[in-house]
Formats: structure tokens, sequence, C-alpha cells
């Protein structure tokens, strides 16, 4: 009988242990039904109550993005909770570093499990293409049109640029403005100190930097003419030199197509490319770039700009808050010459597409929530519910004062409220150049640049252009090439090395492979 | 209930050798059942996702899984041996563990020895606690302390050099220096953490072979090479056929986190590459090959070290 009792005893606590796998596994997929069910409740609900929302249960949306700064905001933030008010929702943000967002999206799409609402930073990556290709995303283009503000506050040709290959929409775009796109600026105080004028050409910016080192108008012999950071497979912030020189303008740092006589020319095979090189090299020679800007983060470039020792950066007039609450812990004298943008270098100024990446919706989510996802943007984007990000809340994030709301920096940044631009954002013309609440003599002087600037800007003709090949094969010859600016620019190769390396490219069967792709897709798009 | 009965009786009876395997089994159900949960943790955890392997061998997209995904056979290892890229991080990856095996991998030992020899046990443990404590920190905060000490233009060293009259030196962007740098970074942090198992075994020496060698006239010296080393020869060869699998792994975080503009080309090991290629481009397939093939690799050089030290009357790994 022991026996027997022990066999039983061996195989209950199998069965037990089978039972309770069975039952684990029951109750995740109780918990998706449940899920499922809940969201289907939701939908349901809201199928004909589109036209009374405030009696419909809020729309819980899980949403992925991006945030700037060192914290994201707090979930259960004052500001957030009255923004889920204003569009009767239940938000849960997901914020994602911005130096690690493209990583962590690639991994997200890979598991399978995508929030309801994605940031797409760069749409016409090959992990997104694929995905629209395979119908993984909501093709928005019959629904988007319904919604107002949709089309009133983000541009046609924001909605134009980020066409598929098929000329659908498969997000909607997050709008920028097209004009005072990242470019140099300079310590305007420091030109001034030395009665030297705004350089309007590569020589005269050439003769500054060198002016600013030369005089150590930082104080402490650490001055250089300009701070900036490479990234591994393209010049990063240096490009607008570059771009000074060949007069092509590109994105996110890569910056390899010029348009000549309705071609499109990979622009490290110019010899303005060359030049440019050689002029950078002089210049580190003659110390007026950082000496370890090769091995500088994006944030250190940054930081050394804000400690006063660089005399120009790359960067956006409306970013001026953060460089000035940084240096006014210095000095307190500072005003916005410290970030002064420069209309144009030989030229030369970029202009931006009218959007930064969009926002998708995978098709996972069913196609009522999908309308409700679409309506809750429409909403966040009417001005009553805008107000909530754009101000924060009054006594905390701003004052008013003479009938005008002033924010109140330090508290508004502390609660990083400016990341919900992230998501949706409004802006009028000028919001590159400048920010609602900067000082109107500031607004004046940017807003004179920016204006100068739209007669000259270039935009980048190789946006949403599609090659197969280059998906592959080009991040390899860019980091090949990219070494080789580097070592060129350090000093440890020649520019003899570089004038092989074209010649290399020039017969480089997969980089001409690329180039006709690539200009295939150009006069396709142009013959529509 | 019967044939159970009669299962056990036979246990006695019958010798060993003749059991069936089910039988056997069933003796020792309960070892068995001790065993379940690690045998299903490495089921389900270790051989199961193995099966994404076969993506390797695939055009893998995401949206459509890997079942439905087009198959392309080796199109991605070709891809990756025709590739000039292929050379170069076979270089830099071998070069980088050689480094380690040699300059790294016997100062361990070194210390151990040296350790063993002191007379004070307070100050024994006083060392060792030190030369623990590099090991706790993360690669990111070494390559940090790194930037501070060594960056041209506020690095503590290069004001030093300075002070002195000569020239910075770019420790950071020169790539002749670059394997070394990670070497020494290695050695800083995670040689005192290797004394560990060292000093283990050699705690269980005999201490009457000591006393022996000492009868017989052997001074320090001696009866550190003929008894310490010879006591703790299988761990050494253990530990190095471990080490020699591990050859195409060099760490991702610490190159990755030292490399630069400058000295990428001396930098990007198959590690960084199967990073920039997978998750930064999201070239799935191609960089599962590259995974594939790094791994193949280490178990070959594994399984050729074991048989070599059986050759040679070694006790292997396995």
């Amino acid at each position: 009988m022991f026996k027997v009792n022990r066999n039983s005893w061996w195989k209950t606590s199998f069965l037990v242990l089978i039972a309770l796998s069975v039952v684990l596994a029951g109750c995740s997929s109780n918990n998706q039904n449940s899920q499922n069910t809940k969201g289907n409740n939701n939908t349901s609900s809201s199928g004909n109550a589109g036209s009374v929302p405030a009696k419909e249960e809020p729309l819980k949306v899980s949403i992925m993005s991006h945030f700037f700064q060192d914290t994201p905001p707090d979930k259960g933030g004052e500001v957030q909770q009255r923004m889920q008010e204003a569009l009767n929702a239940e938000l849960d943000i997901q914020w994602v570093s911005v130096n690690n967002y493209e990583d962590r999206f690639n991994v997200t799409v890979a598991s399978g499990d995508l929030p309801e609402l994605v940031l797409v930073r760069d749409p016409f990556s090959s992990v997104f293409r694929t995905g629209v290709e395979q119908g993984a995303f909501w093709d928005i283009t019959p629904y988007y049109k319904d919604y107002g503000n949709l089309t009133q506050s983000i541009s046609e040709t924001a909605w134009n640029l980020t066409k598929m290959k098929d000329g659908k929409n498969y997000g909607v775009p997050r709008p920028r403005p097209t004009e005072g796109e990242t470019f140099f600026a300079i310590r305007k105080d420091w030109l001034d100190q030395l009665n030297l004028e705004l350089p309007t050409t590569t020589d005269e910016l050439y003769a500054v930097m060198k002016a600013f080192v030369e005089n150590d108008m930082a104080g402490n012999g650490q001055t250089v003419g300009f701070s900036g950071y490479v990234n591994p497979d393209n010049m990063g912030n240096f490009s607008p030199f570059i771009s000074s020189f060949t007069g092509a303008n590109g994105s996110s740092g890569n910056v390899e197509w010029k348009l000549v006589d309705d071609q499109l020319v990979y622009v490290d095979t110019l010899p303005e490319t060359r030049q440019a090189l050689e002029y950078l090299a002089r210049a580190y020679k003659d110390k007026l770039l950082p000496a370890d800007f090769a091995s500088l983060r994006s944030s250190q470039s940054v930081d050394l700009y804000k400690a006063g020792n660089a005399g120009m950066i790359v960067e956006k007039g409306a970013s001026i808050s953060e460089y000035l609450s940084a240096m006014s812990a210095s000095n307190s004298d500072v005003d916005y010459q410290v970030l002064y943008p420069l209309t144009s270098i030989n030229g030369y100024n970029p202009r931006a597409g009218g959007f930064n990446g969009m926002l998708a919706i995978p098709k996972s989510v069913p196609e009522e929530k999908m309308k409700r996802i679409l309506s809750m943007l429409n909403t966040w984007m009417s001005d009553e519910a805008y107000e909530i990000q754009q101000w924060g809340i009054e006594g905390v994030h701003h004052k008013v004062e003479n009938g005008k709301k002033v924010i109140i920096e330090e508290k508004f940044a502390v609660d990083s409220i400016a990341n919900y631009n992230q998501i949706v954002f409004k802006h009028g013309p000028y919001a590159s150049s400048y920010g609602d609440h900067h000082p109107d003599e500031m607004k004046e002087a940017f807003g004179k640049i920016q204006e100068e600037r739209t007669k000259s800007s270039v935009p980048d003709y190789s946006v949403g252009l599609y090659s197969e090949t280059a998906q592959t094969y080009l991040p390899e010859i860019r980091k090949k090439t990219q070494d080789l600016k580097i070592k060129i620019i350090l000093g440890n190769k020649s520019i003899g090395d570089w004038d092989a390396h074209v010649e290399t490219l020039k017969n480089d069967t997969t980089l001409n492979k690329i180039i006709e792709e690539i200009n295939a897709s150009y006069n396709a798009r142009a013959s529509e | 209930m019967n044939s159970t009965v009669t299962a056990a009786n036979e246990k006695t009876v019958i010798p060993r050798q003749k059991y069936h395997l089910g039988k056997r089994m069933f003796r020792d159900r309960y070892l068995y059942l001790l065993a379940l949960p690690g045998l299903l943790f490495f089921l389900i955890l270790k051989f199961v996702p193995m099966g994404g392997i076969v993506i390797a061998f695939q055009n893998y997209s995401h949206y459509i899984g890997i079942l439905k995904s087009p198959w392309v056979g080796f199109d991605h290892f070709i891809r990756l041996f025709t590739g000039d890229q292929f050379w170069l991080l076979l270089r830099n990856t071998m070069a980088i563990s050689l480094l380690n095996l040699f300059f790294f991998f016997p100062l361990p030992i070194i210390i151990s020895l040296l350790l063993n020899e002191l007379r004070s046990n307070r100050y024994k443990r006083v060392i060792q606690t030190i030369i623990y404590l590099p090991h706790f920190l993360s690669w990111v905060i070494i390559v940090s302390l790194t930037f501070l000490m060594l960056s041209v233009s506020q690095g503590v060293i290069n004001q030093v050099i300075e002070m002195a009259g000569y020239d910075k030196y770019p420790f950071l962007t020169e790539p002749k220096i670059f394997w070394l740098m990670l070497t020494l970074q290695s050695i800083w942090k995670d040689a005192g953490w290797g004394t560990i198992i060292f000093l283990a075994a050699m705690a269980s020496v005999d201490p009457q072979l000591y006393e022996a060698a000492k009868m017989d006239g052997a001074g320090r010296l001696r009866s550190m090479w003929h008894v310490t080393l010879p006591a703790i020869r299988n761990v050494v060869v253990i530990l190095f056929i471990l080490q020699l699998g591990n050859i195409m792994d060099v760490g991702f975080e610490q190159v990755f986190l030292m490399g630069n503009g400058a000295v990428s080309n001396v930098a990007e090991v198959f590690e960084t590459y199967v990073y920039r290629m997978g998750i930064q481009q999201g070239q799935f397939s191609f960089s599962t090959a590259v995974g594939l093939f790094k791994s193949a690799i280490g178990l070959i050089l594994v399984v050729m070290a074991n048989y070599m030290s059986k050759k040679m009357g070694e006790e292997g790994v396995f």
C-alpha cells in the first residue's frame, strides 16, 4: 500500500504541475481576452457616440514617444490629468529617451507588441517600410480628412511628403515649420566685443572662429571656434560645414544627394566635399575645433557651448532657453545674443520638410478604436486642449502679467512639459526661430533672420526616395567614408587618400546601383 | 499495482545494467522530479528560443512571422563572408581576444600566487577586497572614468603631461593604442576578481606537500613551482578552454562605449556589428547569421581545446 501511495502521490504532483501550467497559461490568455473585450466595449460604445463624446467612457490608449531633457513628464502629474480630462482619454505613454529611440522602436516592432499610437521617427526606414508593405499599419488616407484640425494644423506638404511608396498616408505627420531649420548659431556677443561682422562665407566663418580662439574669448585658454559631434556613420553636427560647400541638404545628419540638372548626385564624390574636408582639417590643426570632437557625445558638445567655451554651435533659435538658463548661472548679463542664428553661409541654408516623423497606428488596433485615436489627436490639436501643454497650470508653470501669460521657465523645465510637444505639436511659421514666451526684441531679430533665410533655403530633395540596395549596403559605404573623413580631419590620413577613396566610390558597382535606383525613384515621384 | 510491487522487488535482485531506461527512470523518479524544474528551465528558456536561429536562413520579417518569411538559404552568410567588412571584423575581434588571452589571462594566476604567499591573513584580505572592487563597477562607469582621465581637453593625465612640458596625447582617438586600452581596462576591472577561483584551488592543496617540500630543502619559489602550480594546473586548463570558447566574444559594452569615429576601424567587432545591423537597422536575419557564425566558431574552438587537453592527459570540461 505504501508503494501505491507513493506512486499516486507522484502522479498527483505531476498532475498538479500540469494543471498549474495550464491555469497559468489560461490566466495570461484570460487577461488578453478581458483586455480585448474591454477594448471592444470601448470601441463599440464609441461607434455611434462619435457625436456626443462627453458621455463616452474615456479612451484608453497606449503611446510610445521619445523625450528630450533629463526626465520624462510625470504620468500622474496634474498637467497630464488635465489633458486627459480635456481629451476624455487615459494616456499610457511610454517615454523613451531620444538617444536610443530608434533601437527601441526596432526592437518593439520585432517583438510584435506595438503600442496603439507609435512615433515613427523615420517614415522611410526599412523597418517601417516593410511594415507598411506587409500591412502592419493603418492606412489613414480615407479617414484623416474627416478631422478638421488634422488638416488645418498640419500642412499639406507634410501630408504629401510622408506618403509612402503607394501614395498613401500611414501616419499623422508631426508638423514642424519649414523655415528656421537647425543651422549655425554664433556667440554674437563675442563678435560685438571683437567688432566683427556676422560671417556669410566659409572664409569669413574661418576668420571669425580663429579670432575667437586667438583672443581666448572664454578666458580660460579653452576656447574653441565651434562645438559639435560626429556620428559613427555621418558628420552629425559638422555636416552644415560640408553643406555650405556643396549646397546640398539632407536629413538626420546624412547629407548625400545634390540635385544637379535634375539628377541626384552622390555628394561625397563632388570636389566641394573634398574642399570642405581640407577646410575642416585646417580648422582642426589650428585648434578651432575641440581636440577630442571625434569622441564627444551630442550632449557633451552642447555642454561645451553652455559652459561658454565655444563660439559656434549648430542649433535652432527656438532652443535658446536651455542655453540661456545654463549660461546665466555664471553670468547674469547674457541675453539672446549668445545663440544668434546665422542667415546663410556661401548662400546656403537648409529648409526643413515641414514634418518630423509621424504617428502611426498598428493594424492590431480595431478600426473603431483607430478612428477614436484620430479623433483624440484632433481634439488634442484644438486650442483648448493644446493650451494645457503649451502653458501648463496657472500659478505653477505660468503667471499672468498685464493680461499676458508668462512662462515660469524653471518649473516648466523641471516638469518637462515641453515633451508633450513630441506627441502633438502646433506651430506658427516662426516656431523654429522662437517661442511665444521669448522677449519681443529677440522675436524681431530672429524673425528677420528667418525671413532672410527663406529666400535661399535649400530643401532635401532626397526625402522619401527609396532604393532597395541602399537599405542594405549604403550604411556600410557611409561608415567607411565617415571613418576616412574623421581621419583626414584629425590629420591621420592625407587628402590624397580621399581622392583614392572617391575614385573607388565612383567605380563601385553597388553605389552606382544605389544612385540609379534613387534617381529612378526621384523621377517616378516627379512625374506624378 | 502488482507490477510496481514486483518492480520494487526486482530492484534488489537484478543488476543495474539490465534495467530498461524507462524502469530506471521510474526507480529514480524523485531525482527526475527534482531535476524537472531545471530541465524545464533549459528547455523553455534555452532550447526553444534556439529555434529562432532559422531566421538566419530566411528573409525574416516580423510582421509576417517566422513561419511565413521567405527562405533564402545561405544568402546572408554569403553576404557576410564576401563583404569587405568580414576580415576587418575578424581581425579586430581576434586581436582584442588574443591580447586578452596573453596579457589578461595569466595575471590572476600570478596575483593569486603572490597572495598565497602572504603571511598576514589580515593584509591578504584587505588586498583581496580592494582588487575585487572594480569588478562591481559597470562598464559605463569605467569608460566614463577613462574619459575623465584621458580625454585631450579635460583629462587629468593629459593635463599632467602638458604640465611636464610634453604634447598632449590623444589616448581616446588614437587607433594604434585602442586594443591596448581595452586590455588595460579589462585587467583593471577583472584581474582581481579572477583570483578567486585560483585562490580557492590553492587553498585545497594539502599542507603536507609543502611540509614535505620544505623537508627536502625547497625554498619558497621552488615549492611554488613544484607544489602550488601543478596543483592548480587542471583549474588553469579548464578556465583556458572556457576562455577559448569566448574568443569571439569581446564584450559588447566595453568596445561599444569606447568606440568613436576616429578609431572605428579597429573598434568594430562582431558584437557591435550585430547591434548596428540588427537593432539599429532592423536587418534581423543578417545579424542573426553573423551571430550564428560567431557562436559556431566558439563551439569549434571549445571542442578542439577540450580534445587537445584530453590528449595531453588533462581533464577536460566535458
